[in-house]
């Protein structure tokens, strides 16, 4: 048991030491378990979220009647997947009006009959504050919208007639999870049993109504649930979607959402790897002459190694729980912090939504990670113990380096290891591989990368400063720190930038998608003659309607292109171009809109009555159509040659101007028949828009008001959620990234204090060596974070592009910022950390190394 | 009788899809946006009336027939079907097959309703118009319009042909039974009032024979497939050939 024995005295004799590198491991370790477990949570309440959008996992729907082969097809689909729960709703739109005949007004609504087990997902809200019950439906009850209640001047409790039947108002629907965001509305929401459908008599032939199924599946299910169904109705009127359907832009930035926390996932995990790996190479550096001391006195490799790997494993696997440990106290504490910094928004319910545990799967990454670094990187210097020669004590020898199998079997071994656990946690194997494999060749450019700049500030080496040639001179010399903090800090910074400018870009795609100033109604139909009433009516104060703008539109079709690199002589050949043919919606106008930017040619000015036409760069880019071509336009019959004079390129996601592919400059079209379009912020507020869209009616009859403020606030408090999610687990990212940075800056320290302490017995005073710490780690940091930082350019560009599909935007700021803030902290914590070399007296130190 | 932005494809991120779908535009970031309205309907070219506007006028223009127009919205544009396969084209056929010698126009635009057709009346009676298809009010149904404007609206469309010698074919339309009884009825007698009323050829609903079956209608289950637009045209043809000589 002399190992043993040894091992314990070893740990006692150095224990401030290993108390340092025991905490800078439980640090590691619980920014990965913290990290893990937050996201873990947070994910999870995306997937409620996006859930609640559509009242489902999947909905299976069509537009026909269902026929009996297709329920039966779908019920053996449900039973093969297990579906515990399936609910049924039919939607047609149609016509209410009060049962007091003294009143005659009729209304639009979009009705919707539900069965008791809806929704399956998110709450029904109702404006008295009572939860909803499926009996409140029952004998003929009926849900309403406030809106349609001020338009038909109802109440709740009063009778109102649909179709043959009087149904009575039983409440008022502020919030209707599975409000499809698919389609806007020509009326308000009402809801009625499933079971009085039929009383109403409005389903009979020819009856528009939409028939969903709703369904609730295990997850794994959901997937091979709607690729069977999809397959089995491919030639039928039947839709099938899930919640996590792409097909949609909320769909979509969920996915960006989610894609971009398990990115933040895997680089947590890798940051924790990088500091405990590069503590755990300075701690076993430190011991290197102790054991060239032990072979002197006739220990055997064997022996030596199993030591310091217990030593080493034992310290990887207690810091390892310590932070589990930590990371549990920093969890339980994070609702505490969040809630008073977010307690006005509504998105704090998010927060207070997630669930507040260290998962279990988090922990074991946590600890997997911490124990397999630390083996990675003892095991393979220590296997140099077998090299050393006891003279290594006498003389500062390097280690001869021949060819060593075992070693080299050894670091496969532990790095299959880590593979397996990137895999884990990327939950694919390919992923796991790529990002290891991406990994390597990342520190091996780093490691070049700070070699040419390490050679490039070397003039700086005949500097007249004592500190600043010795803090050059330092970084090339024997013993020297730069390839361990080039790596660490290097990568540290190259991935905390890297995601926070992931993180600017994506909130910014997000905040574009949810603006507070777009527009929440719009008009349609506005015939020309009535354009200035309109106009008079949107502008009178009392009516309440924000921002708008009218714009004249018109159906179009190309007919033919003669052009530089696309000639089209006929329709028959602008069809074989396929959408080209299709119908356009045109307008015209003399200026560019906000969302719209130049990319060839020139804008006009003013009116002409030559033809001019401006093309988005879409229709540039896939029919070849260019400046200075011809376009033949058919405008409801007539014929009209527009010369192409400018390429625009629209923002379709800046939805506020809207989107046009083809733009006239105005002359040509101002007599031709064409109506208005008019997207306008409505008043606030329920009733004053209800009582605006019955004015405008009664006004107006022919126009319609399309009202989407509902489904764009859903949207905008989902994407609030969403942003605060990324934006605290960003806030994480930098916290534990800067923790796990200053671990293992200061853990070099120990190799400083003997140099330290022989300049002072040199002469060298306090300050002189303070200024070279403070010039060291200073240029250190500056190459580092410079590396980082570009590196952070090239990954924020290659996952915007790639895994997050939204354009790539550079946030100089964050680059710059990252840049000085390393450098300054890596200055900082390598003299702080210091302090005690720079105030003890030279001969302690001196005497205990 | 498509609106003029049907059916918003997928959450109207909001504004966004709604304004880009609203002005056709957006297929540019997804097909399945831009897709709100399928390529659509033949507009064959009437005859040039204002001097250069159209350089290369077509040549089968230059005859001058009589012309019969057919002033619709997107039944008649031909939402989703070949140009050659909307009815007017169909109309046109036989008639050419016939030897008689008229020109129908495609006056049909996708989502316009009564008031549009009304507004772009005067474009559409350009030449040498013998008889006025009047196809209109399915949006006005689709969006639950008051009868009562359609019913002016119509009106006067018919009143300002025969102000101009151009003889009149009503074509009616029915609301789908889901709006309700008293919707459905008024809406139906407002068709066959109004051709009571100024004693215009009548085809009582364009889509007799068509409207909710559902192998004569494309996916959307509103317009017609190149089956079902041939028996549109049998049932126009049926009141349309006695107006002609």
């Amino acid at each position: 048991m002399f190992v043993l024995r040894m091992a314990v005295r070893e740990t006692r004799s150095s224990w401030r030491r290993l108390l340092f590198f025991f905490i800078c491991i439980a640090v590691g370790v619980a920014a990965i378990v913290a990290l893990r477990s937050v996201i873990q949570s947070v994910r999870g309440v995306f997937g409620r979220e996006a859930k609640s959008l559509i009242a489902a996992d999947v909905l299976i729907s069509t537009n026909r009647e269902w026929t009996p082969a297709a329920r039966a097809a779908i019920d053996r689909r449900l039973a093969e997947a297990g579906a515990p729960l399936s609910t049924e709703t039919i939607e047609t739109p149609t016509m209410v009006r009060p049962s007091d005949e003294s009143r005659v007004s009729a209304r639009m609504v979009e009705l919707r009959a539900i069965q008791a087990a809806f929704p399956l997902y998110g709450t029904l809200e109702l404006a008295s504050g009572e939860p909803y019950t499926h009996a409140m439906l029952e004998d003929r009850g009926v849900l309403v919208r406030p809106e349609l209640l001020t338009s038909l001047g109802l109440t709740v409790g009063d009778q109102m007639t649909i179709g043959n039947a009087a149904f009575t108002i039983r409440g008022v629907i502020t919030n209707e999870p599975g409000r499809r965001v698919g389609d806007f509305s020509l009326g308000p929401r009402v809801l009625v049993d499933y079971a009085d459908l039929p009383a109403a008599g409005l389903l009979a032939f020819g009856s528009r109504a939409r028939r969903v199924v709703l369904v609730k599946v295990p997850d794994d299910k959901i997937d091979p649930l709607v690729t069977a169904l999809r397959s089995d109705f491919k030639d039928e009127f039947v839709n099938t979607r899930s919640y996590r359907g792409t097909d949609d832009e909320i769909g979509e930035d969920f996915e960006r959402a989610e894609n971009y926390l398990s990115l933040v996932g895997l680089v947590i995990v890798i940051l924790g790897g990088i500091a405990v790996s590069s503590v755990t190479r300075v701690f076993v550096q430190q011991k290197m002459r102790s054991i060239a001391v032990l072979k002197c006195i006739g220990a055997r490799s064997g022996q030596i190694i199993t030591v310091y790997m217990l030593q080493v494993m034992t310290l990887g696997l207690a810091g390892s729980i310590l932070g589990v440990l930590l990371a549990r106290l920093a969890i339980a504490a994070m609702p505490y912090a969040v809630a008073s910094a977010a307690s006005s928004s509504p998105a704090s319910s998010l927060l207070s939504d997630v669930d507040y545990g260290v998962s279990w799967s988090a922990a074991g990454q946590g600890v997997g990670i911490g124990v397999l670094v630390s083996l990675l990187f003892s095991v393979v210097p220590l296997l140099q113990v077998r090299l050393v020669k006891p003279s290594l004590l006498l003389r500062d020898e390097s280690v001869a380096g021949a060819r060593d199998w075992t070693r080299l079997g050894a670091i496969v071994l532990v790095s299959a290891g880590l593979v397996a656990l990137t895999a884990w946690q990327a939950s694919s194997l390919q992923v796991g591989l790529i990002v290891c494999a991406g990994f390597t060749a990342l520190a091996f450019v780093l490691q070049l990368t700070g070699r040419l700049l390490v050679r490039a500030v070397a003039p700086l080496a005949l500097s007249r400063s004592f500190p600043l040639r010795h803090a050059v001179l330092h970084l090339s010399r024997p013993g020297n720190q730069t390839r361990v903090i080039l790596l660490a800090v290097g990568l540290g910074s190259f991935f905390i930038v890297g995601v926070r400018a992931l993180q600017a870009s994506l909130l910014e795609e997000f905040s574009l998608a949810s603006a507070e100033d777009s527009p929440d109604m719009f008009l349609m139909d506005i015939q020309r003659r009535q354009a200035d009433a309109v106009r008079a009516f949107l502008d009178q104060p009392a009516n309440g309607a924000g921002g708008y703008r009218l714009i004249p539109v018109l159906r179009a079709r190309v007919t033919g292109v003669s052009g530089r690199d696309t000639r089209l002589d006929s329709f028959e050949d602008v069809r074989a171009r396929g959408s080209l043919a299709r119908e356009y919606t045109i307008t015209y106008r003399d200026r560019l809109e906000e969302n719209e930017r130049l990319v060839d040619g020139q804008f006009w000015r003013g009116a002409s009555s030559d033809a001019e036409v401006s093309v988005e760069k879409g229709i540039h880019e896939r029919f070849g159509i260019d400046v200075g071509d011809v376009v033949r336009f058919d405008v409801l019959g007539r014929l009209i040659n527009a010369r192409v004079t400018s390429l625009r390129e629209v923002d379709w996601k800046d939805s506020r101007s809207g989107g046009f592919m083809f733009v006239f400059r105005p002359g040509v079209l101002d007599d031709a028949p064409q109506t208005f379009i008019a997207p306008l912020k409505g008043p606030e507020g329920p009733d004053a828009r209800a009582r605006f869209q019955h004015t405008l009616v009664e006004q107006f009859p022919n126009v319609s008001v399309i009202d989407f403020h509902e489904i764009l606030t859903t949207i905008r408090d989902v994407m609030s959620r969403v942003t605060l999610a990324i934006s605290v687990v960003g806030g994480l990212v930098l916290f534990s990234g800067a923790l796990i940075l200053v671990g293992a800056v200061a853990m070099t320290k120990f190799q400083r204090v003997y140099e330290a302490a022989v300049f002072k017995t040199l002469g060298a005073n306090t300050r002189t060596i303070g200024k070279m710490l403070l010039f060291e780690y200073g240029v250190l940091g500056l190459l580092a974070g410079t590396v980082g930082s570009l590196g952070a350019v090239a990954l924020s560009w290659g996952v915007s592009r790639y895994a997050l599909d939204i354009p790539w935007r550079v946030f100089a700021g964050e680059h710059l910022g990252g840049v000085a803030v390393t450098a300054i902290l890596v200055a900082l914590i390598g003299v702080v950390s210091s302090l005690d070399v720079l105030r003890n007296k030279p001969l302690a130190t001196l005497r205990a190394e | 009788m498509t609106l003029a932005c049907p059916r918003l494809p997928h959450w109207c991120a909001a504004t966004l899809l709604l304004i880009a779908a609203a002005c056709g535009g957006n297929d540019a970031s997804n097909d399945t946006r831009g897709t709100a309205e399928p390529a659509v309907s033949a507009v064959p070219a009437t005859p040039e009336t204002r001097a250069g506007r159209d350089p290369s006028p077509r040549p089968d223009m230059a005859g001058g027939r009589p012309r019969v127009v057919a002033l619709g919205d997107s039944l008649t544009a031909g939402l989703g079907l070949k140009p050659e396969a909307a009815y007017p084209a169909l109309l046109q056929r036989r008639l050419d097959e016939e030897g008689v010698q008229y020109e129908v126009v495609n006056a049909g635009v996708s989502g316009d309703t009564s008031a549009g057709g009304l507004s772009r009346l005067d474009w559409a009676l350009d030449g040498d118009v013998r008889v006025l298809i009047v196809a209109l009010g399915g949006n006005d149904a689709l969006r639950g319009l008051p009868v009562e404007q359609l019913r002016r609206n119509l009106s006067t469309i018919i009143e300002r042909a025969q102000t101009r010698q151009i003889e009149v074919l009503l074509a009616g339309m029915e609301a789908p039974p889901n709006f309700g009884q008293s919707y459905t009825v008024s809406f139906h007698e407002a068709y066959a009032d109004l051709a009571r009323q100024y004693d215009v050829a009548f085809v009582p609903f364009l889509l007799e024979r068509v409207a909710g079956i559902a192998s004569l209608n494309q996916r959307d289950g509103i317009h017609p497939t190149a089956e079902g637009a041939r028996i549109v045209a049998d049932n126009v043809w049926r009141a349309l050939r006695p107006m002609l000589q």
